[in-house]
């Protein structure tokens, strides 16, 4: 449209024509995209840091959650869930271990919620309060502590707690015979969580109680998936881990019943929500900082956060916990409400 | 079998057994490694791209229609050097387009909103150009240099300044017309000068060229609506940033007679798939059901099911924090090697300090990532400093600028060791010619020691950003999330990066996660590694072509 046939183009005449074009076809643009409704190109345009920008009662603003590996699937599911219905809401989750978590992060301020797989200690209580974080318990979910052996195990269906001490404490069992006769005599191979896990406290607590001390002589790992192979490929292993991680792989291991005098109980969701299940079965909890809950975006996620917490569907098929009834739930909800109220 | 005890001859035997035995154990070592790396992707290759559950039909299908076409075409250009080269052309500018539009689409219109980059394109990126044009066109202002080094250091400060007044000016124009002023347009100029410099087209035919580029972006805008998939932003970003390399790497080949038949390559790349997915339907074989497909690329993760996982916030993630950093190292890391060799004093006190700093950098490559994680902590991030009435106080918990700064920091050390030897392998007699001619030292620097490095600066860079966009350690030290549902929206907000996220997954119970969505998310950071590799290796064997 602008090639004259006046031989070579002078410059001006270039820059004119040109300049004429570009401004046409912007014209066109503009009007075009306006024309066809919210703009087929500015989906995602929102400025940066834009935590102000609620007037529509849309919620926005950044949420971090650390701690728990073991509630890491859990929580990450349901801010999956929260994330698909407030899409301005930008939640981070980093699984840090429940101790991880409370030293590093969520009581030096850092993060909004802090999951954990055991309630919060004496010294990081001391800690939050020195540096003036206060937090609300909030009980999600319940575990069912998984004692699991080789397939090819084929002496033992069932251990007492005072057995399961013979083989996690210090100076304990060496071999299987030492803790029943019966048993072959071959070294025990132990397979457990690290103790910066949550994991390793409750069990801790559970089966050694104060005056026995876990053992070292074991493999300890963050990693459930290198639990499961230990123990799937030694047939005098033994190991524990969360409930969840044995659901998606019930075949490749035996997981043991619990004989707390009242006969065998094995694990499974049933038996935790029963109460059962014990000593084994844990509360999971979530610390959400009372600071944060201040803002509108946080207490509405812990509130959703609460609510989930009775989706059967979610936290039992798709995770691996025992959800809460309706009723605990609601007290919950009361609890932190009352919370929020307060702070807000 | 050769070792022989010394004879009576004069000068005896000399054994070459150890030199025998370090060439075949170098070699059976080598092979060794490179075939246990090439088993372990392939089983990658193989989950991510779920070739399992295929049917006999499909591969026969496209080893009919791919394979051997392809085969044939390497086997024929195996003996035609120039066919190679401009086979390599085609295929990585194409690669480089598309890396350059999918990083322009991240960071103008997913990071910064349009309006904003309007914003900075007028404050910085503009003027900076216009100088940069009139540069080259008025030899003998040398004040030029000057004002562009000025206007990247006011044109931030005044775009900041003033981002409510100019953000209001791009939200007016609308994202499809900021994009169509701040890249078509210099687009169009950048095409037509090429045309007429590079491949000394006619001045008509170059203005063609000029004018043809916003036209078309223009014309094709009602076939783009037709589209869902493809915006008009994203159709304008594609037209010069695809468009414009592959566009030079087509005019480059369809000049040079023998290499025309590097045209097959593309011809039989597309026509081969597309004949492949032809057949497949027509005799209904099974297809691949793929982990790495657009649904993984496009949507947030997941951790209860295994096919609804994504990549998506993390791979934005990722691509934006390498953008930042290979920013970061090349000025710095650059800069820094400049100094070194050129200026920096090689006697007396002040050598002795270039020595001890020489000397660090050496040590500070070799220290573990966790360690430059634990600095960024302290220096971005934990920090509390009182610097006359300003506060210091950190870049935010796992936020991108802290990621990318303590990134740089890990491979800038790398990079500044290998610029220097690149820069200490230009012979010092050009230096001295050079000086002979009258330059200054920078010009000197600029037009002389700077192109005959910039091969092998590159090289170090390249390999440099690759480590960086692979590492984990210090990502988790600084506190960066592992899951996030969306990617980061600026400089400050928290963010998740691709092998965070696939480490995450490696530990979940399901079996789907651990093989299947790990694998992809393998490939897919392999895949934007190998991109960057592989534009690297087109800009030095350019630049190595000059030089020699």
């Amino acid at each position: 449209m602008t090639d004259s046939p006046s031989g070579g183009l002078s410059r001006r005449r270039f820059l004119t024509s040109s300049g004429a074009l570009g401004a046409l076809a912007l014209a066109g643009c503009t009007e075009q995209s306006s024309g066809s409704g919210s703009g087929s190109g500015s989906g995602t345009g929102t400025s940066a840091g834009g935590s102000t920008d609620s007037a529509g009662g849309q919620l926005s603003g950044e949420i971090t959650l650390t701690g728990s590996s073991t509630v890491y699937p859990l929580a990450t599911a349901i801010g999956n869930e929260f994330q698909k219905e407030h899409d301005q809401v930008d939640i981070s989750l980093s699984p840090t271990g429940s101790g991880g978590g409370f030293s590093n992060h969520f009581c030096v301020g850092n993060s909004d919620f802090n999951n954990a797989s055991r309630p919060i200690t004496q010294s990081e209580q001391d800690l939050c309060s020195e540096n003036g974080v206060e937090y609300h318990e909030i009980n999600v979910a319940t575990d069912a502590l998984t004692v699991i052996v080789n397939t090819e195990n084929d002496w033992v269906d069932c251990m007492t707690p005072d057995q399961l001490r013979q083989i996690w404490r210090a100076d304990g069992a060496s071999t299987w015979a030492d803790v029943n006769a019966d048993w072959p005599d071959e070294p025990i191979k132990r397979f457990g969580a690290a103790d910066t896990s949550g994991t390793f406290d409750y069990f801790n607590e559970a089966i050694l109680g104060e005056e026995a001390n876990h053992t070292g002589n074991y493999e300890a790992t963050e990693k459930d998936n290198l639990i499961l192979q230990g123990v799937q490929q030694d047939q005098y292993g033994i190991g524990y881990f969360g409930f969840a991680y044995y659901q998606g792989n019930q075949s490749a291991v035996k997981a043991l019943g619990i004989d707390n005098g009242n006969g065998c109980v094995k694990p499974s969701i049933e038996s935790a929500k029963a109460g059962e299940y014990k000593p084994l079965s844990r509360p999971l909890f979530t610390y959400p900082r009372k600071e944060a809950l201040a803002e509108e975006h946080i207490a509405e996620f812990a509130r959703f956060y609460v609510e989930q917490s009775a989706n059967a569907d979610l936290v039992s098929e798709q995770i691996g916990f025992v959800p809460k009834t309706e009723e605990t739930m609601q007290s919950e909800l009361e609890a932190l409400n009352q919370v929020i109220s307060e702070v807000q | 079998m050769a070792t022989k005890a010394p004879t009576q001859t004069e000068f005896g035997e000399v054994s070459r057994i150890k030199g025998i035995v370090f060439k075949y154990v170098s070699f059976v070592a080598s092979i060794v490694g490179i075939l246990a790396l090439g088993v372990l992707l392939a089983y990658v290759f193989w989950d991510a791209l779920g070739l399992e559950s295929a049917g006999t039909g499909w591969y026969l299908a496209y080893t009919g229609t791919l394979l051997v076409p392809l085969l044939a075409f390497f086997a024929y250009a195996r003996t035609r050097p120039e066919v190679v080269a401009g086979a390599f052309e085609l295929f990585s500018l194409t690669l480089a387009g598309v890396m350059l539009t999918v990083a322009s689409v991240i960071i103008l219109s997913i990071i910064a909103s349009p309006a904003v980059w309007f914003a900075y394109f007028l404050t910085v990126v503009g003027p900076l150009l216009a100088l940069f044009v009139y540069g080259q066109y008025e030899r003998e202002a040398t004040w030029v240099g000057l004002a562009m080094l000025l206007t990247l250091v006011a044109g931030p400060v005044v775009g900041t300044l003033g981002l409510g007044i100019l953000t209001t000016l791009g939200s007016l124009l609308g994202s499809p017309g900021v994009y169509f002023l701040s890249l078509v347009i210099p687009g169009a100029a950048l095409a037509a000068f090429l045309a007429a410099e590079r491949f000394d087209a006619s001045r008509r035919l170059s203005l063609g060229i000029g004018v043809a580029l916003p036209a078309l972006a223009v014309v094709a805008v009602p076939l783009v609506d037709t589209v869902p998939a493809i915006s008009r932003s994203v159709w304008l970003i594609a037209l010069v940033m695809l468009g414009l390399p592959v566009g030079y790497a087509v005019a480059n080949t369809a000049r040079t007679r023998e290499r025309r038949s590097a045209f097959a390559l593309p011809v039989i790349a597309v026509a081969g798939f597309l004949a492949g997915g032809a057949i497949v339907d027509a005799i209904g074989a099974t297809k691949p059901s793929p982990w790495l497909d657009w649904q993984y690329l496009t949507s947030s993760p997941s951790i209860s099911n295994a096919a609804e996982a994504g990549l998506y916030p993390a791979i934005i993630g990722s691509i934006f924090l390498i953008v930042l950093v290979s920013v970061f190292t090349f000025v710095f890391g650059v800069g820094a090697a400049i100094y070194l060799e050129e200026y920096a004093p090689d006697n007396g006190v002040l050598g002795t300090a270039t020595r001890i700093i020489n000397v660090n950098i050496s040590n500070l490559a070799g220290v573990p990532s966790v360690v430059y994680g634990l600095l960024g902590l302290g220096i971005f991030v934990n920090i509390e400093a009182q610097l006359g009435p300003l506060t210091y106080g950190g870049f935010g918990v796992g936020t991108v600028f802290t990621a990318a700064l303590t990134l740089s920091l890990l491979i800038l050390p790398i990079v500044i060791i290998s610029a220097q030897e690149a820069i200490r392998s230009v012979p010092s007699s050009l230096r001295q010619a050079s000086y002979g001619m009258g330059a200054t030292r920078w010009q000197t620097i600029r037009n002389v020691v700077l192109p005959r490095s910039l091969p092998g600066i590159l090289t170090g860079t390249i390999l440099a950003l690759g480590r960086a966009i692979g590492e984990t350690a210090p990502l988790i030290m600084i506190g960066a999330a592992t899951t996030k549902f969306s990617p980061p929206a600026g400089l400050f907000s928290k963010l998740t990066a691709m092998p965070m996220q696939i480490y995450a997954w490696a530990f979940l119970p399901g079996e789907d996660f651990r093989y299947g969505v790990v694998a992809a998310g393998v490939v897919t950071l392999l895949i934007v590694m190998l991109t960057m590799n592989s534009v690297a290796i087109l800009v030095r064997n350019k630049y190595q072509q000059e030089a020699n």
